[in-house]
């Protein structure tokens, strides 16, 4: 099986000029943006003087391509340089949003399949009876509603009403980044569930069709656990692909709810530096975005392999 | 797998509840119990504050020093002489008083003697000096530029220092209580500029405590603190909560005590919600719009009086403010000292702005552009409703959309016709706002509007050197008149500064400078 998984190291180096075109037109998009950091941090009452000073200060009034060469020449050495408006390294920065925004996505991905499979198996099981057309409802509705409403519905019915999690925030500790998070990540799940249920349902009425569902039943075998050994473990494999991608729209419908929520991660750390025009930091949440949407990518087709033995990305035979 | 059917489809089933109850969960639910008076001031507790932005830095010398730093600076730094509780005079704070000479020129300042920095090291006259002459340093690259008047600080003697002007100057009392004027240690004791803002150490209420830039700081209870039996409160912290709806649940559901700026929009709902309190407090703000002389067809007066007629500033508060805010009548607001009442304005009256636009260059009217805010929505109501005014009297107005920091850009390139902005002062003296408005010297070419008449900036410089406050108060009189028919800026509103607590937090108080004080407040239980 390992053979199959040669294609990583090619994929890999793949990502280094994506990543590198990423940085290329973030950073002249940034400096597109007509205002520059000086005039941003400084506020209404700033006077040109002031403004002049800071811009020398900031190194703004080098030429953009000097500008774009020091960048470069620090993020080779592994540097993102400091923030403009909080005058902390990036990299730290980055590093303190990222455990919020990955927790966040994560346990949404996981809510959202706790969510979806059942769902999809009653869906599937009888195709256009009830249960379905109930569920075809929910992704319907599911999908139409707007992220920040269903926010904000959820903290006015569970945190106001039924005072079960707190409105926004993350906590100081594990036990309270779980309870923190479980609004916000369900948010995201009933986002999300609707392509999973779809993408599960509509392959699962295909394998429940197939001869060797018909075998197994036959043996004897039926209930959960002819579909947790036979039925899911085939109908989840286009599911995984369709999963992998939207986890990069979820790192982006991440923004949203991280503002809804107060929560200090990546998306939130993104909005700020694009309103204060704070190059470095934009600079570095889009790497790391960047990076993390490649590698998502690559880790898609590794699960992929592993689930069908078909599959084989190394080889120029594909099936 | 008919049990998973059914466990599954509970499951949908209260998914779907959720939402649909989450949506008639609209009304606001408040906690139960009133109001719980108390004899005494009650010790103990944390009070947490949310707020959009954070704090941007702790150095208030520095020109990135901001409103959302100076709240959270103002509960650890003290100057000498802090703005009174209703923002029109200066009382003594770090100081116990002040003489100045007959000549104008020397300010003799008596300081405390009981008070002591949050490491226990007494407060002197050399911690000081100190102190002004390194605001005075950052000159115009930060706040030093308040004390240009400044010519040196001398330390009389531990507990006395004199300070000496260049020139009369009016304003240097209010100078001195300004927050880059906060007295630090000497040499800041022993740490580099940057390392001491960093967690400095000050002689205010509250001490350094932690900073979790982008999500909270934290300030904690100064044990050392000279004001005896102060602060009541164990710390205090500001959240960064962006969005305007989640800081109005977050009050509702407990998790902070006060929401700095909800929005006017639900600013009733929340005082009519049951153990919350909604506070106006009057503020230095004024509400303009600025017009760009340097474009056609705003050189002409008429053309400018003509907008500032037409300008219905009663529909603007109701539409905008619903209600809470009063129209404005002059350059100055009446937080600020020497507001003139019975400032003439101009004030709405379509006749006359008819009248005014017949006599200019445009008289069948002309078209322009308002730059606003995008994404502010008080800025898109304001515009659309002058939108209706300006069509009254044949002006054709179009409305531009950029982010703050590109509408800054414009401003300052002057890539504007008409745009609208706002003030606050940071000092209880009107030179502060006057200066920046109207004189092309003070740093914005009259708040970006090019704007010259020299009779008038002759009024204000007058202004700034008058050491009797009664002639001082008719100078600005006629500055008040001068500026209104110039029309230069049209002026829209004064608004209070909103502020939603919880019933339990006490001594809550804004002044019209914007400045609070938690050493002052407490919680009931």
């Amino acid at each position: 099986m390992s053979s199959r998984l040669n294609f990583i190291p090619a994929r890999l180096l793949q990502a280094i000029p994506v990543v590198f075109g990423v940085t290329l037109l973030v950073f002249f998009m940034a400096h597109l943006l007509p205002g520059d950091p000086a005039i941003a941090m400084l506020g209404d009452k700033a006077t040109e003087e002031r403004i002049a000073a800071l811009r020398t200060q900031l190194g703004l009034d080098q030429p953009i391509w000097v500008q774009y060469g020091i960048f470069l020449a620090h993020l080779g050495q592994a540097n993102l340089g400091d923030s403009l408006t909080y005058g902390r390294p990036v990299t730290e920065l980055v590093l303190r949003a990222v455990p919020v925004t990955l927790s966040l996505v994560l346990f949404a991905l996981v809510l959202s399949m706790v969510i979806g499979i059942p769902l999809a198996g009653l869906a599937a099981t009888r195709p256009n009876g009830v249960n379905d057309l109930a569920v075809r409802t929910y992704t319907l509705v599911g999908q139409g509603m707007p992220q920040f409403w269903v926010g904000i519905m959820l903290i006015l019915f569970l945190s106001l009403k039924l005072r079960l999690f707190p409105v926004g925030g993350y906590g100081s500790n594990i036990t309270d980044h779980v309870y923190y998070l479980f609004v916000p990540a369900l948010t995201l799940a009933i986002a999300l569930s609707p392509t999973l249920i779809r993408s599960l349902r509509s392959s699962t009425i295909n394998v429940l069709g197939s001869e060797y569902i018909a075998t197994a039943r036959s043996k004897g075998s039926g209930g959960v656990a002819l579909f947790r050994q036979h039925v899911l473990r085939n109908a989840i494999i286009p599911t995984v692909s369709i999963l992998g991608v939207n986890l990069g729209y979820l790192m982006g419908g991440s923004i949203i709810i991280e503002k809804v929520f107060a929560l200090p991660g990546l998306g939130s750390l993104m909005l700020n530096a694009i309103f204060s025009r704070d190059f470095p930091t934009i600079q570095g949440v889009t790497l790391f975005v960047a990076l993390f949407v490649v590698l998502i990518g690559i880790l898609t087709d590794v699960v992929y392999t592993l689930l069908d033995p078909r599959v084989n990305f190394g080889s120029k035979e594909r099936e | 797998m008919r049990k998973t059917n059914r466990i599954a489809f509970v499951g949908f089933l209260a998914a779907t509840a959720l939402v649909l109850s989450g949506c008639s969960a609209g009304t606001a639910t408040g906690k139960s119990g009133g109001p719980s008076e108390s004899a005494g001031p009650v010790m103990g507790g944390d009070l947490v504050i949310g707020r959009a932005p954070d704090a941007i830095t702790m150095d208030s010398t520095s020109a990135q020093f901001e409103n959302y730093s100076m709240a959270v600076f103002q509960q650890m730094g003290q100057a000498l002489f802090e703005p009174s509780a209703d923002g029109q005079k200066v009382v003594p704070l770090l100081a116990t008083g002040f003489k100045a000479s007959d000549d104008g020129l020397t300010y003799t300042i008596a300081l405390r003697d009981d008070v002591t920095f949050s490491d226990g090291k007494p407060m002197t006259a050399k911690d000081v000096k100190f102190s002004i002459d390194a605001d005075t340093a950052t000159g115009h690259s930060g706040w030093g530029f308040v004390n240009d008047a400044i010519d040196k600080v001398n330390v009389v003697d531990d507990h006395t220092v004199g300070v000496v002007l260049k020139y009369p100057w009016a304003p240097i009392i209010g100078d001195l209580s300004m927050f880059s004027n906060a007295i630090v240690p000497e040499n800041y004791g022993g740490k580099t500029v940057d390392e001491f803002y960093k967690a400095p150490v000050l002689t205010g209420p509250f001490m350094w405590g932690e900073w979790k830039k982008g999500q909270s700081l934290k300030l904690v209870k100064n044990p050392k603190y000279w004001e005896k039996g102060k602060p009541y409160l164990d710390s205090v912290v500001w959240n960064v909560v962006p969005d305007a709806n989640t800081r109005k649940l977050q009050l509702q559901g407990g998790q902070i005590d006060i929401n700095d700026t909800p929005d006017w929009s639900s600013y009733s709902s929340l005082d009519a919600t049951a153990g919350l309190k909604t506070y106006a407090f009057p503020s230095t703000r004024i509400d303009y719009i600025a017009l760009n002389t340097q474009r056609e067809p705003f050189a002409d007066v008429h053309v400018r009086r003509a907008i500032a007629f037409a300008t219905n500033r009663k529909a603007l508060v109701d539409a905008v403010l619903f209600g809470h805010g009063t129209v404005a009548n002059s350059l100055l607001s009446p937080g600020t000292p020497f507001y003139d009442k019975d400032a003439p304005g101009p004030m709405y009256d379509v006749e006359k702005a008819k009248a005014e636009l017949a006599q200019s260059s445009q008289p069948n009217g002309f078209k322009t552009t308002l730059l606003i805010n995008s994404g502010n929505a008080n800025h898109a109501a304001i515009a659309q409703i002058m939108q209706a005014q300006l069509k009254e009297i044949g002006i054709t107005m179009e409305i531009k959309q950029l982010d703050s920091t590109a509408n800054k850009q414009a401003r300052l390139d002057s890539k504007f016709d008409m745009a609208i902005s706002a003030w606050t002062m940071d000092i209880p003296d009107p030179d502060q706002w006057t200066t920046f408005a109207l004189d092309p010297e003070g740093g914005s070419h009259s708040a970006f509007t090019y704007y010259n008449d020299p009779a008038v900036i002759a009024i204000n410089k007058k202004a700034q050197r008058e050491g009797d406050q009664a002639k001082r108060a008719e100078l600005y009189k006629q500055l008040q008149k001068e500026t209104g028919d110039a029309a230069f800026l049209v002026y829209l509103f004064y608004s209070p500064y909103a502020y939603a607590a919880t019933d339990k937090v006490q001594g809550f108080n804004v002044t019209p400078l914007g400045n609070y004080h938690t050493g002052d407040m407490y919680k009931t239980k």
